[in-house]
């Protein structure tokens, strides 16, 4: 049995599997409460690891699943960005945080953004949606910027409760690629 | 667009097959997971986090290049549960683990599939030793490491998961010496 995960590319990132070497960035990550929260977190560098390893899982699983975001011209980690849809979600997420080394330079965007056309054009998704937990704001602000529009809220059995941001489907963007509303 | 892959290989025994986890495996475990059965064996958990565990299981694999395998009965086609090679972060060192579905207890299963998962370890992986992590509770559990040639080697404790004690496995060259009794 094989698992096979795809690399990404943008302007300046790679979306790549996760290393073992992403697991201090991604502990750090965790042990920061004021970011992980809408990760299932905060959680110690044993049960980052676990989180790693079922991430890594997920994509067996379910046929997809997160990347690790890396910035090509320096290597750094970024956070992570892909679809995500483990047991007890309604129904499959893009889902994405970045780390605060990485924050401000709309590489989150260009993740998510990469991301998604993987999700509707190789995985042919007809829609898709992102959680996030209410007062997440930063994340709001970028499921907006995407051309996501809140469609409701749902109790999520790891997470609570979650806002769903629903992407604008692939009939909905243009022919470039780009949502209407934002072209 | 480049691919990276990783491959967990199949085991098999007399009576059974050990291949990667499934998420056809979700019922059972939930099941079993259900239930008080699964006391020393990761605890109670709802469906959602026994996906999780199984998610964790394969993702292992990808870390560490080896894990727990999902094991079936050849006969049947039934779960019997999941038993391998351990090592997650935080871990002592590396274990063999088991984990058996209540239906299949009391056949020689667990034996059985631990007996494989170690060979596997020394044979294929080259590892020298090997311990057994077992809930200081379980007797059961540690009947079974004492039916593998393992006896008691200190005691570990683990904060989410409790007490447990390690039990070391005999060397492959003890093993070898011993002419296949174990």
């Amino acid at each position: 049995m094989t698992i096979a995960i795809p690399t990404l590319e943008t302007d300046r990132l790679i979306l790549r599997e996760h290393h073992a070497a992403d697991l201090d960035p991604l502990a750090a990550f965790y042990a920061d409460e004021t970011r992980c929260k809408g990760f299932g977190g905060p959680l110690d560098r044993a049960d980052s690891w676990r989180w790693m390893a079922s991430s890594l899982g997920h994509w067996k699983l379910r046929g997809y699943g997160y990347w690790s975001v890396e910035e090509k011209a320096t290597g750094l980690f970024c956070g992570l960005a892909g679809p995500w849809n483990p047991e007890g979600w309604r129904e499959p997420e893009l889902g994405w945080f970045t780390t605060a080394q990485a924050e401000g330079r709309g590489i989150a965007f260009e993740a998510a953004s990469r991301a998604r056309d993987y999700i509707f054009d190789t995985l042919g998704f007809q829609t898709l949606t992102s959680n996030i937990v209410p007062g997440n704001d930063r994340s709001i602000k970028l499921a907006e910027r995407l051309g996501a529009t809140l469609d409701g809220s749902y109790e999520n059995p790891h997470m609570g409760k979650v806002l769903v941001y629903r992407h604008p489907s692939p009939s909905e963007q243009d022919a470039d690629g780009n949502v209407e509303a934002y072209a | 667009m480049t691919s990276t892959t990783f491959t967990i290989p199949s085991l098999e025994t007399d009576r059974l097959i050990l291949r990667a986890p499934s998420v056809n495996d979700l019922d059972a475990e939930a099941e079993f997971h259900s239930t008080d059965r699964a006391e020393f064996v990761g605890g109670k958990m709802p469906r959602e986090q026994v996906f999780k565990m199984l998610a964790t299981f394969l993702g292992h694999w990808a870390i560490r290049g080896f894990g727990f395998w999902g094991v079936d009965e050849k006969s049947s086609g039934r779960y019997v549960g999941h038993v391998g090679l351990w090592h997650p972060e935080g871990w002592p060192e590396r274990e063999i683990g088991w984990g058996v579905m209540g239906w299949a207890e009391g056949k020689g299963f667990a034996f059985e599939a631990a007996k494989a998962a170690r060979e596997y370890a020394y044979d294929t992986l080259n590892w020298t030793t090997a311990i057994s992590l077992i809930a200081t509770q379980n007797t059961r559990s540690q009947a079974l490491a004492r039916r593998l040639g393992a006896t008691q080697d200190g005691a570990f404790k683990h904060e989410r998961l409790g007490d447990s004690l390690i039990f070391r496995h005999p060397s492959p060259e003890m093993l070898a010496s011993q002419q296949g009794d174990v």
